[in-house]
C-alpha cells in the first residue's frame, strides 16, 4: 500500500515538474547579465534543468523541449530529508519523525545512514534497546569512519548490561576520535560498572580534561563515594560547583557530603545556593530543613516542607522529618500521625521506629513505645541508644529485670555515650545498687574526660551535667569531672536564661552534639513535660550512619532522626526518676 | 470560531497581547527558518512568507499572506529547507529578494517571481569510483562485478561514492542491468543538500544594506555567496552538520557566525578563519539558537535554555516546564527592548530576558514556528504557526511594558498549602488516656499472651514433627515431598497424589501408602498400595478413587501415610480435607 501511495506521490511530483520548469527557464532568460562572473554560466544551465533531469551538457532552451524518456531521471541525493529527520527527532516529535525515516528508508532501500541513525535512537528511548542495537551496527556498517555510530553502538551495549563488550567498542571510537569527552566520560561510567575503579577515574580525568560536563562531575563524585573517599569527592564536587554554580544536583550533594562530614556550616551553605536556583528540590529541602530542624527552628522547616510534600507526598524520610518537627512544636498527636504515615510507607526503617518509640515515651504511652522499639531493636541490634530507651520503657511498665538487661546490653555496645551510662547508673540507684550504680557513674566519667580530651571544645548539656551532679551527691563521690572544674554557676546561669537562647547563638555546625546529647539526661529533676518542651538538641553527626551511604535521599533523613534521638534520652532520666 | 473566542477570553485583562488573527486551518506545515517577514514589494507594507512543507512529501508551496489573508502562493519543487528575504542590489525600488533553499538547490524569488538558481557546486568524486564506471560504460565488467567493486570503494576510500552509485548499490539483481544502461552516460556527480541558511550584510550596517546568503551543507561546510554575481565568496568547514545558524557582523569587516550543529555542539565560525574559533559542547542537542546582544541564547532539548558569551562561556541556565520546539528574537528596535522568544511543547510561548521570564503566552496548539517583527504596518507582531496547521497573528500593545523582573513567583505556591494530617479524634485521645493509666497491665496482658502464643506454636511444630504431619519428610535417607489433588464433584473423587523424591541424586525404594478414613462414609478400592522405585527429582502422580457413601451432604478428613517398610512411623502425613459430595445432593 505504502508503495502504491509512494509512487503516485512521485508521479505528483514530475507532473508538477515540468510545470514549473517552463518558469524556471523561462526566467533564465532575464537572469543578471553577469556574464563574467565564474560559474554563472553553469547556475544559467541548471537553473534551466528541472529536478527530473541532470543532463548538464544540452544547452539551456532547447534542452527543455527534448523528449523526456531518453533522459535518465534524476536520482535523488541520499541525505535530502536528513534536516527534517533532525528537526523533527530534537522536538522530540518522534511520531512525524518515525513517518519520515519510514518513507526515506523506502526510497533508500535502508541505506540512509541518518535515518537509520535516527530510528535507532527513537527506538532506545522507547526501551528497544536490542533492536536499536542492532540498527547501530547497521550504520556503522554502512559508515565505517564514524564515530558516532560507534559510540551509539556502545550505548546500547552499555545499556543492555554488557560493559565489557561496550568498553572494547568506546575503544575503537576513541581511535577514530582522540578528542572526544564523551567517550573518555563513558568508559569511565562502563569501568565503574565492571568495578575497575582506577582505569574509570583514569577515565573520567581525560574526560574532564578534554571538556568539563557536570555530568563527568558527578559520575567521578559517585566513584569516589564507591571507594568510601568522601574528601576526594568533596574535592571533585568543590570544583564542579565552581564550575557550574547553578547546578542544583552539584551543590546539593556537596551539601549532603559536608553534612556527612558534620561541617554544618558549609554544608548549609551550599544547600542554600541549591534552593535558591530551585526552590523545589526535594533533596536539598529534606537536609536544610533537617538542619533548621536540629536548631529549633520548626516553622522554618515546616514551610521547606511543605513544599516538599507537595511535590514528593510519598516520601518516608519527609514525613517522618516532619512528624518530629510537630514533636518538637510539641504537636505530640499530629507527631504521631506524621511518624505512623512514614511507618506505614517505609515499615522496615528502624529511625522512624525510634521516633516512635521515642514520641510515645514522651506521651507516657510506654506500652506503645515498648512496641515500637522493640521492633527497632530488631531492625537494628547494635545500636546501643536503642537498648536504653527501650530499658526507659521497660522501667515504667514496672519490669526492672528486663530493664536491667537491656541497660547491660546498651552499656556493652556502647562506646562513647556518657549518657548511656549515667540513664543505668540511675536505675541501678532506684534499684538500690548502689555499688554498681558507682561503678557505671566511673564508666560515664571516664567517656566524659576522654571526650574533653579529644576536644577541650565540647559543650555538654546542662540538663545532664546537673542530673550526673546530683548523683554524685548521692553516691557520695567526689566530682572529678571536667565540667566541675568549668565551675557550675556559669552552667547554672546558662541553663536558667533557657537552653534555647544558648543554643540558637551556637553557629551552625559547631561539633557540640555530643554534650548536648547529654544535655538531654539532665532534664530528670523536672517533671516530663518540662523537659520534653526543653528544645531540641543541636543536630549530631550521624553517630552511626544507618543504612549504607548509598544513596543521597537516605543521608538526608539521618540528621533530623539523631536529633530526635537526643531528645529521647532526656525523658529516659525522668523516668528512671 | 469557538476557539479564537477563547483566546480572546485569556487575553483580556493584563495581557500585553492583542490578538490580531487566528485560522486554526491555515494548513501551514513550516518552520521558524521557513518563515520571514518581507516588505516585498517596497512600499512599507511587510508580507508574512512562508516556505509550507505542504504533506511533507509534496504539495510544497511558498505562500505570502498579508494582512490576515493569503496573497499570493506558488509551487515549490521540493521540500524548502530554509528561507529569508534580502536585498540583492542596489536598484531602486529597494525591494528585496526571497531566497528559498531546496535539496541542493536555491530559488531566488524578486517580486514573487522566479529569478534565479543558485546550485551547489558539485564535490569531489572518487577517482575510482569513475574509473569503474567507465569500464562499465565500455561493458568491460558485468553488473555483479561492478557492484563488489563499487562496494569495496565504499567500505575503504576517503571520498564516499555517489548518488549513482549508492543507488546502484541498492539493486536487486535483475534491476542492475538496465540501471547501468539508463544512467552509464550520466557523468558521476556528487551533490549534497542545504540544511540551514542565513543572510550577513555585504559592507553596509545598515537595515537596507545589500547582503550576502550563509548557507550550510550535509555536508558540514559554511557558504557565503555573493548577493549579486552568487559566486561563492568564502567556504568554511565544520566538524559536523550544521542545523542552525545565526550570522552577524558585515563580510567585508568582521563577522560571527554562530552554528548549531547535530552532534550538539555549537560552534562560532568568524571572518578569516576556516575552522570554527570557538565550541561550545552542550550536553543536549540544541533546538533552537539565538543570538542577542553580544550573548548566544540556546533552548536544548533536556528543556533548558543557557546563555553563553560569544566566546563560549556559560552565562547561566533556565530551567523550562516543557520541551522547546522553537526559539525566535524579539527585536523592538524603537524601544531599544530585547527578548527570546521560547515556544513549549506544553502550548505556551515563554519570553525571556537572560534568565528571567518575563513574560507567558499561551497559544491554542503546539507552536512550531515563530517571528517576530513587523507585519503589515505593525512594528510589534507576533506570528506563529501551530503544530496543527494553524497561524497566530498577535500584536504587541502600545502600552504593555516588560518588567526585567522575573515573574516567576518568589517561594513556590506549594509552601502554602496545608500539610495533610489527620485531626486528633475522641476514640485516639480516649485509647490514649487508657493506656497511660493502665500501661503496666497491658504490657503484662501482652506479654502473657505472647507467650502463649509462642508456646501454642512451639506444641503444634513439635507435633507435627512427631506425627510426621509435615508434606515434607527431611529424613536423611528419604527425603519426599508431597502434596494431594482431590478432584470430582461426588459422589466419586478422583484422588491424586504427588510425591517426589528430593534427594540430590539416590532413589528411595520399598516406599508404601495407606489410607486411614472413616468407612462409613468413604470406601476406596485399594487403601493400601507400594509405590516403585522413586527416581529423584521425578514426580510421580499416583491415582486412587475414593467413593462417598453418605447422602448427608457431610465431608470428612482422609489421612495418608506414606510409610517405609519395616518402620511403623510414617514418613509423612497429609489430612485431606475431602469436598462434600454433590452428587446425591441432586438425586
Amino acid at each position: 500500500m505504502l508503495l502504491a501511495e509512494f509512487q503516485r506521490k512521485k508521479r505528483v511530483i514530475s507532473v508538477r515538474v515540468e510545470k514549473t520548469e517552463l518558469t524556471w527557464s523561462k526566467t533564465s532568460r532575464r537572469c543578471p547579465g553577469d556574464g563574467s562572473v565564474t560559474g554563472s554560466e553553469e547556475e544559467r544551465r541548471t537553473m534551466a534543468d528541472d529536478t527530473t533531469k541532470t543532463d548538464v551538457q544540452i544547452p539551456v532552451t532547447t534542452d527543455v523541449k527534448t523528449p523526456r524518456p531518453k533522459k535518465a531521471p534524476e536520482l535523488p541525493i541520499l541525505e535530502r530529508r536528513n534536516w527534517l529527520i533532525h528537526l523533527h527527532y530534537i522536538r522530540k516529535d518522534y511520531d512525524t519523525c518515525k513517518a519520515v525515516i519510514k518513507e526515506q528508508l523506502h526510497d533508500t532501500r535502508g541505506m540512509c545512514e541518518y535515518a537509520v541513525y535516527v530510528q535507532a535512537l527513537i527506538m532506545r528511548l522507547e526501551g528497544k534497546i536490542q533492536e536499536s542495537l542492532e540498527l547501530f551496527q547497521s550504520c556503522a556498517i554502512l559508515n565505517p569512519k564514524s564515530s558516532d555510530n560507534l559510540k551509539q553502538v556502545a550505548r546500547s551495549l552499555f545499556l543492555l548490561g554488557k560493559h565489557k563488550a561496550a568498553i572494547a567498542v568506546y575503544n575503537e571510537a576513541g581511535r577514530l576520535n582522540q578528542k572526544d569527552w564523551e567517550i573518555n566520560h563513558n568508559l569511565g561510567v562502563c569501568y565503574i560498572y565492571i568495578k575497575d575503579l582506577k582505569n574509570a577515574e583514569e577515565r573520567l580525568n581525560a574526560a574532564l580534561q578534554q571538556n568539563k560536563h557536570d555530568l563527568t562531575f558527578m559520575m567521578l563524585g559517585k566513584m569516589h563515594l564507591l571507594q568510601a573517599d568522601t574528601e576526594k569527592a568533596i574535592e571533585v564536587y568543590k570544583s564542579a560547583v565552581e564550575f557550574s554554580p547553578e547546578n542544583t544536583e552539584l551543590s546539593g550533594t556537596l551539601g549532603l557530603l559536608y553534612m556527612q562530614l558534620g561541617k554544618y556550616q558549609k554544608a548549609f551553605e551550599h544547600l542554600g545556593n541549591a534552593l535558591t536556583y530551585d526552590p523545589n528540590n526535594f533533596k536539598a529541602i529534606l537536609a536544610a530543613g533537617s538542619m533548621m530542624q536540629a536548631h529549633g527552628d520548626y516553622d522554618v522547616a515546616m514551610n521547606k516542607y511543605r513544599v516538599a510534600a507537595h511535590a514528593v507526598p510519598e516520601s518516608p524520610p519527609l514525613w517522618n522529618n516532619i512528624g518530629m518537627c510537630f514533636f518538637g512544636k510539641k504537636k505530640y498527636v499530629a507527631a504521631i500521625s506524621c511518624l505512623k504515615r512514614a511507618n506505614y510507607l517505609s515499615p522496615f526503617d528502624w529511625k522512624i521506629l525510634y521516633n516512635l518509640g521515642l514520641v510515645h515515651l514522651t506521651m507516657q504511652q510506654y506500652a506503645s513505645a515498648f512496641h515500637f522499639l522493640s521492633a527497632a531493636v530488631n531492625l537494628r541490634p547494635r545500636m546501643s541508644e536503642l537498648y536504653m530507651l527501650l530499658a526507659v520503657a521497660l522501667t515504667n511498665l514496672d519490669d526492672a529485670e528486663n530493664a536491667r538487661r537491656s541497660y547491660e546490653q546498651a552499656v556493652q555496645t556502647d562506646e562513647s555515650d556518657p549518657l548511656v551510662n549515667l540513664n543505668f547508673a540511675v536505675f541501678l540507684y532506684n534499684q538500690d545498687d548502689k555499688k554498681a550504680a558507682l561503678l557505671q557513674y566511673q564508666e560515664m566519667e571516664r567517656k566524659v574526660n576522654a571526650q574533653v580530651e579529644n576536644n577541650s571544645n565540647v559543650e555538654f548539656d546542662p540538663e545532664m551535667v546537673e542530673m550526673a551532679q546530683k548523683m554524685a551527691t548521692a553516691l557520695q563521690v567526689a566530682e572529678t569531672v571536667y565540667w566541675n572544674k568549668a565551675g557550675k554557676d556559669g552552667k547554672n546561669a546558662q541553663r536558667s536564661s533557657s537552653n534555647k537562647a544558648s543554643r540558637s547563638q551556637q553557629p551552625l555546625g559547631t561539633n557540640q552534639t555530643l554534650g548536648q546529647a547529654m544535655s538531654s539526661a539532665a532534664g530528670y529533676s523536672k517533671n516530663i513535660q518540662n523537659t520534653a518542651e526543653a528544645e531540641v538538641n543541636a543536630p549530631s553527626p550521624p553517630p552511626d550512619p544507618p543504612g549504607d551511604p548509598d544513596d543521597d535521599d537516605h543521608d538526608v533523613d539521618e540528621t533530623p532522626e539523631t536529633a530526635k534521638l537526643k531528645e529521647k534520652k532526656r525523658k529516659v532520666k525522668a523516668a528512671a526518676e | 470560531s469557538s476557539v479564537a473566542q477563547e483566546i480572546k477570553d485569556t487575553s483580556v485583562g493584563r495581557s500585553k497581547w492583542l490578538d490580531a488573527h487566528y485560522d486554526p486551518v491555515a494548513n501551514l506545515y513550516t518552520f521558524t527558518s521557513c518563515i520571514a517577514l518581507s516588505d516585498l514589494h517596497g512600499d512599507g507594507d511587510n508580507k508574512l512568507v512562508v516556505g509550507d512543507l505542504g504533506t511533507g512529501v509534496c504539495n510544497m508551496k511558498l505562500k505570502v499572506y498579508r494582512g490576515t489573508g493569503l496573497l499570493s502562493e506558488s509551487t515549490l519543487l521540493d521540500l524548502p529547507t530554509g528561507l529569508v528575504s534580502f536585498l540583492m542590489d542596489l536598484h531602486e525600488p529597494r525591494t528585496p529578494a526571497i531566497a528559498v533553499a531546496s535539496g541542493p538547490f536555491i530559488y531566488v524569488y524578486k517580486n514573487l517571481r522566479p529569478y534565479f538558481k543558485f546550485t551547489l557546486p558539485s564535490l569531489e568524486v572518487n577517482p575510482l569510483e569513475q574509473d569503474v564506471w567507465s569500464q562499465a560504460k565500455e561493458d568491460r565488467i558485468d553488473p555483479m562485478t561492478l557492484k563488489e567493486m563499487l562496494e569495496g570503494i565504499r567500505d575503504k576510500a576517503e571520498i564516499p561514492l555517489s548518488v549513482k552509485s549508492l543507488r546502484y548499490l541498492m539493486l536487486d539483481l535483475q534491476e542492475m542491468e538496465a540501471f547501468v544502461h539508463l544512467h552509464k552516460d550520466q557523468p558521476i556527480r556528487r551533490q549534497t543538500v542545504i540544511t540551514c541558511i542565513g543572510t550577513l550584510k555585504k559592507n553596509m550596517a545598515d537595515d537596507d544594506a545589500v547582503s550576502c546568503l550563509v548557507i550550510g551543507t550535509e555536508n558540514s561546510d559554511i557558504y557565503i555567496l555573493d548577493p549579486e554575481a552568487f559566486t561563492i565568496l568564502c567556504k568554511m568547514s565544520l566538524p559536523t552538520t550544521p542545523t542552525f545558524m545565526d550570522v552577524t557582523g558585515q563580510f567585508d569587516v568582521e563577522f560571527r557566525i554562530t552554528v548549531a550543529c547535530r552532534n550538539g555542539n555549537i560552534y562560532i565560525l568568524r571572518r578569516d578563519s576556516p575552522k570554527p574559533k570557538y565550541c561550545i559542547e552542550l550536553s543536549s542537542h540544541p533546538v533552537g539558537l539565538v543570538r542577542i546582544g553580544r550573548n548566544v541564547v540556546v533552548g536544548c532539548t533536556h528543556e533548558t535554555l543557557h546563555g553563553y558569551t560569544q566566546k563560549g562561556k556559560k552565562l547561566w541556565t533556565a530551567y523550562l516546564p516543557a520541551p522547546v520546539t522553537t526559539m525566535a528574537l524579539m527585536d523592538l528596535p524603537a524601544r531599544a527592548f530585547q527578548a527570546v522568544l521560547v515556544a513549549l511543547a506544553n502550548c505556551e510561548v515563554h519570553m525571556y530576558r537572560d534568565k528571567n521570564l518575563i513574560c507567558t503566552i499561551k497559544t491554542p496548539d503546539v507552536v512550531t514556528s515563530i517571528c517576530f517583527g513587523r507585519y503589515g504596518r505593525e512594528d510589534g507582531t507576533l506570528l506563529m504557526t501551530t503544530k496543527g496547521g494553524g497561524l497566530i497573528v498577535k500584536i504587541l500593545k502600545r502600552t504593555a511594558v516588560f518588567d526585567d523582573k522575573d515573574s516567576a513567583p518568589g517561594p513556590p505556591i506549594a509552601q502554602s498549602i496545608r500539610l495533610n494530617v489527620p485531626k486528633k479524634t475522641k476514640l485516639y485521645v480516649d485509647q490514649t488516656l487508657r493506656e497511660r493509666e493502665n500501661a503496666v497491665a497491658m504490657h503484662r496482658a501482652f506479654q502473657m499472651d505472647l507467650s502463649r502464643l509462642r508456646l501454642a506454636t512451639a506444641r503444634a511444630y513439635v507435633k507435627a514433627l512427631e506425627s510426621s504431619l509435615t508434606p515434607v519428610s527431611e529424613s536423611p535417607t528419604e527425603p519426599l515431598k508431597m502434596n494431594a489433588v482431590v478432584q470430582g464433584l461426588g459422589p466419586s473423587f478422583k484422588l491424586t497424589l504427588n510425591i517426589q523424591n528430593t534427594a540430590a541424586c539416590r532413589p528411595v525404594m520399598n516406599i508404601a501408602i495407606s489410607f486411614l478414613y472413616d468407612e462409613h462414609l468413604y470406601s476406596m478400592k485399594t487403601a493400601f498400595f507400594k509405590i516403585p522405585l522413586l527416581v529423584p527429582g521425578l514426580n510421580y502422580p499416583i491415582d486412587t478413587f475414593v467413593e462417598c457413601l453418605s447422602d448427608k451432604g457431610i465431608s470428612d478428613i482422609i489421612k495418608v501415610f506414606v510409610l517405609r517398610e519395616g518402620r511403623s512411623a510414617p514418613l509423612l502425613t497429609a489430612h485431606i480435607n475431602m469436598p462434600v459430595s454433590e452428587g446425591f445432593a441432586l438425586n
